[in-house]
This record gives structure tokens, C-alpha cells and sequence, in this order.
């Protein structure tokens, strides 16, 4: 007969609770036809009036009238034609038939309407062009409203593209219930996790699997050891859940496929216009010659940036004509600051008494990995003879000290698609412009005039005349652009057929099948 | 008793008073414009000066630093603790969310501090000297010594990722518990088990030890039922330490863990400049190291009577 004694009976009472808890640890397999996606914070209620929710999730459940395409191509969203007048004070849209939102409330002129007053005409939502210049609406029939303008915006179909707030909630949905037209509904969002399951309704090409979960977890190490693990799909995006260079590089070495795309947005290296030395063209030319832009695109970002001279990529609309990629060229970069006045010896660079010392203002919270990318112009600039200062602070300071100039040097970076080229031009390009706490990259009179008229201008002189803007900021060295970093996402084998949306503020979830 | 009772309470409101002035000073001394990021979470890139002025006249920003603070107090105590910058949402529903979450860590916690701490500081008494007392010194050492991120990121990798046994995130059953629990313990632990240890080869020295082995007790047994319950005072006031230091562990392992509680709030809250809830979650911290020492100085003094008997001039 067995004998058990209290001892024994306790230790193995023990062991056995701790073997049971094993079993659920199956957690790695077992999720068929959802996808699961990581995020860097929780989504929150996809208010489209606040700027509290991550940007990422409202295209999924939220149409656009107009939706935005590869290299800012305009497809047709909840509006299926759309006309300019030809004075463009007005827009008619041609809204899609037969379409309702997921509370089974029908798409219509009414809706529209009622969407597009909560923004259109409204004081905080000046900063969109089409609702600053907003006079009224017209419903010209059950399926056609014509949106009418004080006076003409040439960007206004590009604004109609962006996530917040232009995208069509129900007009019946209580408050915090995000109800849209689009691929998929919130079925339940907590602080861990959001799910989305598949619109079975919905008017376009309908997702392939049923369901997707969207997991917080706020830490990329803990991400991409989740991916190993094969607890997540997918992570990455800027605006998702951002995947550094260097942890994409040990993922792929690790058999998950690493998907890399051009990206949209710029870093550009700012010259202060307020800062007496940056105000030396001659300075600025020395710091753009003396920079190896591919060497900070292979070493700093493994690869994954492209380096550029340009302040726009090609893949945002009306980017302009490209400039051949300077080598760096240290002599050349000398030799500016001689032809500017400055006298170097061994020690640095001096004019009028003044020696030449440059404050460079970075912050890892604003752009991870600026120390380091400051710590490798500061090096590259130091052979030059230029006398570089980093001061790494923290967000706040940086919002602080940024719109003030406080700075010689610092980065900035441009919104991406599908905000640009007009977004950026209007904010960081202009005097006038309030951008609060993100400053500006460079102001001039001269370039205010040029930015207002490539603004204005719509048509087929819209091209020349934002090339103009860009032929100033060339000639006059007003920044200086660095890379274009790559759109990274990592990927699980299970995951056949990833491509990346068209912009960064999407999910990626069309065409992919799940193993 | 009574009275020495009621003095503690008070010096413990009074003490919870000052360290809530104290943060909400530097809360609001650090760089940092409220009302401009409550701008620009209402309007994005829309936000101008003329917005940003408003909402700081409207949220009596420009008052002064104690007429704020008085009505921030006020408001507190009415369970009032403003709306989260960063998720919109009052804090007091964010802590009706997360504080169950931070609680369950600690006190899983807590019980393995327990357990580890005992068995590792008895085990080496009991060896004295031998292999199991030499092993066990040099575990507790490179538990105290190594930083509690880098201990999760090694029970991921083996656990989690190697041997595919828990979750690396998230609550899904109690196997997801395991690893966080195991990170936040380890460093209390491992401190408790030299507290034990030290204490208990200090109580074998001690005459009532001597009495035992006299009377022809073994060492185990004079261990156990002599120096054991002669170590409970400075057992349980180091413990109260350690737990109420659990807290800060607690920051770190809940967002490697993705565990949605109050730490990892507190995180989010410093990164995006959330005030509101920074605040609100000093506060909290402020209540609970306050409370878990009060609790267990009361404690000691339960158990130890020459604690409770009143000072001489």
C-alpha cells in the first residue's frame, strides 16, 4: 500500500499544481484565422475628433471619402467620383451606393453631412485647409453632396485622405462606440488589446482571415521575443510599433522575413534660423558637404534608410526633381568656410573674433537613435574643424526649445504621406505657421512668399511652382536632409503574402493568408 | 497602545501629505506645458497659441503654485484625480483598471519573496558553512546585484522563447504569472536571504541557543523552533522595505511583461509628458509605501512588546 506522509503529500501537491499551469502555455499555437498584430500602446476608443488614439487602427474600421493610393495616388473610398469646379469653390462627390456603417445605419448624403460639419468650419480644425476655407454643403441628391470653399485649396482631395478627423463615423453611434464602413469592427478594446473582426459587409475586396488581434506590448525587445516565440504575426511600423534597424537585422538572421519599403518621411538636419551662426550660408554648406549621408544610412540604420538631399521622397506626390547625392568632401566643406571669411587652424574655425561652435540640440525620446546619429555627424563634422556640442535632452525640453530656435542644430522630420509635401511645406517652411511644440525646420520671408504661392497654386503649375520651393531651400542650403529611413516590419513564417499599405498610418492586413 | 497607535496614523497622513506637495512641486516645476499638450490632443497640429492660452486659463494654470495645489488636494480626496493626458480617460477608472493587475504582480510576488527568501536563508544556516551555504551566498549575490530587465529578458529568451513554456506577455492563465513574478522577486529575495541567514547564525550564538543544545536539542531543531521566531522582527521590517521597493521593480517588469497596471502607466505618463497622470500615480506610490511601512511597523510592534512600551525622558 502506498504511504503518503504530510511531507510528501505537500510536495507533491506542489509540483503538480506547478505541471498544470504547463498546459496552458499552448498559447503559441491554436489561432487559426486571426492575425495578431503588436502595437506600442493601447488604441483607446478611435474618437475621431481627439488626438488620443493611435493612428493606426482607424483606417481599419474607418472609410475615407477619398482613399490614399501608392506614390499619393487618390482612389475612390466612400466616394466613387469626385468634381472640382473650375474656379474650385466647389467639390461634388459622388457618394457610393449601397453601402452602410457596421450598426447597419446607410451611408447617404445625411451622413456625409453630418460627418463633415463635426470638422469642416470648426476653429481646431483650422490647421486642414479645406476646413478653414469650408462655407457650406449641399446635398444635391440622396448620393450627392457638393462641398463648397471661401476660396480655392489645391491640396483638399490629398486632406480628405488623412486619418483624423475626416473619416466617416456613424452618425448613430453612441459616444465611444466606434462605428465605421470599413473592413473590419471593433469588437471589444481594453488597455491590452483591441479586436477586430472581419466586416463581412463591407463594400471593397474584404479580408482574407476573420479576425485580428491587436496586443499591446509597449517594449520592442519584449515584441520582437513575442515574434520569436510565435505569439505575435507581425510587428513593426513607425506608427504601430516601431522596429529599430538592428533589432530587424538579428530577427531576419533568425528566419522571420524582414519586409523593407521606401519610406515617406524625411530626417533632415534643421539649421537654426534665429542662431547668428547658422545664419552663414557659409556654415551651413561646410555642415551639408561635410556629412557621408550613405555611411549613416549603412552604419546607423543597418542599411534600412535611403540617404537624400531632397526634402521630399519620391514617393509623396509632387517631390520635386532630384538632386544627385553629394559625396562628402571635407576639402570642399573647408573650403566654403574659407571663401565664407572664416580662418582655420588645428584648433577650429574663427571670424571676426568669433569662433565657430555649434549646439546641436538631440533628444531620444522626439527620435530614437538621434544620439547616435548625432554622435556621427558631430565626428564627421569635427574633421571638418567644426567645434560640435550635443545636448541630448528630454521631450519637453525639446518641445520647449524648439519653436524658440534655441538651438544651432537639431532634427526634424517630415509628416510623410499622407500629409505631404503640403503638410510640411505649410507648417515648418513658414513664419506665419503655429506648429507649437514641434518648431519649425526654416523660416525666411523670401520662402514664406514662395510656400504661399505653391500652395495656392493647384493645376499643372502646381508642379513648377512647389519645384521652386524646392530650388530655394537647395540654393540657399536651408536644411539639410539626411536619410529617408525604410518602412520596417517583421514578419512570422506563418504569414505568407505581407505588403505594406501606402502609408505608414495604416494596418497592413490585405492580401495576407495566414498558415 | 491606543494613543501610540493613533500618533503613527497621523505621522503617516502627515508624511503623505508633504511627499504629495513635494511631487505635485516637481511634477509641475519639470519642463513641460500642460495646457499645450492638452492642445494638442484636442486639435493635433492644429494647436496654436491662442488655444494653448485659453485651455491654461481655463485649468487655472496661472495661479499660483499652493492655490493649485490646494485645489488639486481637494479634488484628490473626492477620488478626483483629473483625466490622463496621454488616454483620455479619468484616472480614476485607469486604477480601477490597473491597480488589480499591479496588486496581483506584488502579491504574487510577495509570496515568492517569502518562500525563496526563507528556504535560501534556512537552507544556508542549516549547511552552515558547507556547499549549499556557499552556493546559495553566491545565488542571493547575483540575484541582488543584477538589474531586474536583464533578468526578464533571460527568463524570456530560455522560458518563453527556447523552451516555449510560458507566455513572454500578457495575462492568459496563471503560467503567464510565472516569469513576471520570478523577476520582481528575485532581487528582494535574494536580500531577505542574507537577512535571514545573518540573523539566524547571530541568533545560534545567543545563550537561549546555547540552553537548547544544552538540553540536547540537535542544531536543525534549536534553528527551527529557537533562532526561527527570534529573527521575526527584523524579518518582517526588512520585508515591509523591500515590498513597498517592489513598486518601483514593478515599472520596469510590467511593460517588459506587457502587463497593462499601474507601472506601466507611470512609464507611458513620463514619456508622453502626461502630467495629470504622473501625478496621480506619485500619489498612489506615496499611499502605498506609506501605508505597507505603517502597516508593518504596527506589525512589529504587535509582535515585539518592547516596542509598544512608551519612551523614557
Amino acid at each position: 500500500m502506498l504511504k503518503l506522509d504530510r511531507r510528501s503529500f505537500l510536495a507533491t501537491t506542489a509540483g503538480l499544481s506547478f505541471l498544470s499551469v504547463l498546459p496552458q502555455t499552448a498559447f503559441a499555437d491554436a489561432h487559426g484565422d486571426t492575425l495578431r498584430v503588436a502595437i506600442a500602446g493601447e488604441t483607446g476608443d478611435l474618437d475621431l475628433l481627439q488626438n488620443v488614439s493611435t493612428l493606426s487602427t482607424y483606417s481599419a474600421v474607418f472609410d475615407a471619402l477619398i482613399h490614399y493610393g501608392p506614390g499619393g495616388a487618390l482612389e475612390p473610398g466612400l466616394a466613387t467620383a469626385w468634381t472640382i469646379a473650375e474656379d474650385g469653390l466647389s467639390i461634388s462627390f459622388d457618394l457610393r451606393e449601397g453601402v452602410s456603417f457596421s450598426d447597419g445605419t446607410p451611408f447617404d448624403a445625411a451622413a456625409a453631412e453630418w460627418n463633415l460639419k463635426r470638422w469642416m468650419g470648426v476653429a481646431d480644425f483650422s490647421w486642414i485647409g479645406i476646413a478653414d476655407a469650408y462655407d457650406s454643403i449641399v446635398i444635391d441628391a440622396p448620393n450627392k453632396i457638393t462641398v463648397k470653399l471661401k476660396r480655392p485649396v489645391p491640396a483638399a482631395l490629398l486632406e480628405l485622405t488623412i486619418v483624423r478627423p475626416v473619416r466617416f463615423l456613424s452618425p448613430k453611434a453612441a459616444a465611444g462606440q466606434p462605428i465605421g464602413t470599413g473592413p473590419w469592427i471593433v469588437e471589444s478594446y481594453s488597455s491590452t488589446e483591441t479586436i477586430l473582426v472581419r466586416n463581412d459587409a463591407y463594400w471593397g475586396e474584404k479580408p482574407i482571415f476573420a479576425r485580428m488581434e491587436l496586443k499591446v506590448v509597449p517594449d520592442e525587445l519584449a515584441r520582437a521575443n513575442a515574434l520569436r516565440a510565435g505569439e505575435l504575426d507581425v510587428i513593426g511600423g513607425d506608427w504601430v510599433a516601431q522596429l529599430s534597424p538592428r533589432r530587424a537585422k538579428a530577427l531576419e538572421g533568425e528566419g522571420m522575413t524582414i519586409v523593407a519599403e521606401p519610406g515617406t518621411a524625411t530626417t533632415i538636419l534643421g539649421y537654426s534660423p534665429m542662431a547668428p551662426m547658422m545664419q552663414d550660408k557659409a556654415v551651413r554648406d561646410a555642415i551639408y558637404l561635410g556629412i557621408d549621408r550613405a555611411a549613416v544610412a549603412t552604419v546607423l540604420f543597418e542599411g534600412y534608410a535611403d540617404p537624400t538631399v531632397d526634402i521630399f521622397p519620391t514617393t509623396v506626390p509632387t517631390a520635386g526633381t532630384r538632386t544627385p547625392l553629394p559625396a562628402r568632401d571635407v576639402a570642399a566643406a573647408q573650403a566654403a568656410l574659407t571663401a565664407g571669411g572664416w580662418t582655420g587652424d588645428g584648433a577650429g574655425w574663427t571670424k571676426d573674433g568669433a569662433s565657430l561652435e555649434i549646439a546641436f540640440l538631440v533628444s531620444e525620446e522626439a527620435f530614437p537613435g538621434s544620439r547616435r546619429i548625432g554622435e556621427m555627424i558631430q565626428g564627421m563634422l569635427t574633421e571638418v574643424g567644426l567645434k560640435v556640442n550635443i545636448e541630448s535632452v528630454d521631450l519637453a525640453t525639446m518641445h520647449d526649445r524648439r519653436p524658440k530656435f534655441d538651438y544651432d542644430l537639431t532634427f526634424f522630420a517630415t509628416y510623410g504621406a499622407p500629409y505631404d509635401p503640403h503638410g510640411s511645406l505649410g507648417a515648418s517652411f513658414v513664419t506665419a505657421s503655429d506648429t507649437g511644440p514641434d518648431g519649425k525646420i526654416y523660416v525666411h520671408p523670401d520662402l514664406d512668399v514662395l510656400v504661399a504661392t505653391a500652395l495656392e497654386t493647384g493645376g499643372d503649375a502646381r508642379e513648377a511652382a512647389m519645384q521652386a520651393v524646392y530650388d530655394w531651400l537647395r540654393d540657399n542650403t536651408a536644411a539639410c536632409p539626411l536619410v529617408v529611413t525604410q518602412r520596417l516590419w517583421a514578419v512570422h513564417p506563418r504569414v505568407a503574402g505581407f505588403t505594406l499599405p501606402a502609408t505608414d498610418y495604416d494596418l497592413p492586413f490585405k492580401g495576407i493568408t495566414l498558415g | 497602545m491606543q494613543r501610540m497607535f493613533m500618533r503613527r496614523v497621523g505621522l503617516a497622513l502627515l508624511l503623505m501629505l508633504a511627499a504629495t506637495a513635494l511631487t505635485f512641486w516637481l511634477v509641475t516645476a519639470a519642463p513641460g506645458n500642460v495646457a499645450a499638450l492638452i492642445a494638442e490632443r484636442a486639435a493635433g497640429a492644429g494647436a496654436d497659441g491662442a488655444m494653448i492660452a485659453r485651455i491654461a486659463d481655463e485649468l487655472g494654470l496661472n495661479d499660483p503654485l499652493p492655490v493649485r495645489y490646494a485645489r488639486w488636494l481637494g479634488d484628490a480626496l473626492t477620488g478626483d484625480f483629473g483625466i490622463s493626458l496621454r488616454t483620455g480617460k479619468p484616472m480614476a477608472e485607469e486604477f480601477a483598471e490597473r491597480i488589480p493587475m499591479t496588486l496581483a504582480l506584488l502579491s504574487g510576488g510577495g509570496v515568492l519573496v517569502l518562500v525563496l527568501s526563507l528556504a535560501m536563508g534556512i537552507a544556508g544556516a542549516v549547511s552552515n558553512g558547507g556547499v549549499a551555504d556557499r552556493v546559495l551566498h553566491g545565488l542571493a549575490l547575483v540575484g541582488a546585484s543584477t538589474p531586474n530587465f536583464f533578468v526578464a529578458a533571460m527568463l524570456v529568451i530560455v522560458f518563453s522563447v527556447w523552451l516555449g513554456w510560458v507566455p513572454t506577455f500578457g495575462v492568459s492563465g496563471l503560467s503567464s504569472w510565472l516569469l513576471p513574478w520570478t523577476t520582481i522577486a528575485l532581487f528582494p529575495a535574494s536580500v531577505l536571504a542574507r537577512v535571514v541567514r545573518v540573523n539566524l547564525q547571530d541568533s545560534m550564538s545567543r545563550p537561549f541557543a546555547t540552553t537548547g543544545f544544552a538540553k540536547g536539542l540537535t542544531r536543525r531543531a534549536v534553528l527551527m523552533r529557537e533562532a526561527l521566531p527570534n529573527i521575526a522582527i527584523p524579518y518582517m521590517t526588512t520585508f515591509g522595505a523591500q515590498f513597498t521597493l517592489m513598486i518601483i521593480g514593478a515599472i520596469v517588469v510590467e511593460r517588459v511583461f506587457g502587463l497593462n497596471g499601474v507601472g506601466a502607466f507611470f512609464i507611458e505618463a513620463i514619456r508622453f509628458r502626461d502630467f495629470i497622470g504622473m501625478q496621480a500615480v506619485l500619489t498612489l506610490f506615496v499611499v502605498f509605501f506609506v501605508s505597507v511601512n505603517l502597516l508593518f511597523d504596527l506589525l512589529a510592534m504587535l509582535a515585539d512588546p518592547r516596542l509598544r512600551r512608551p519612551r523614557k525622558a
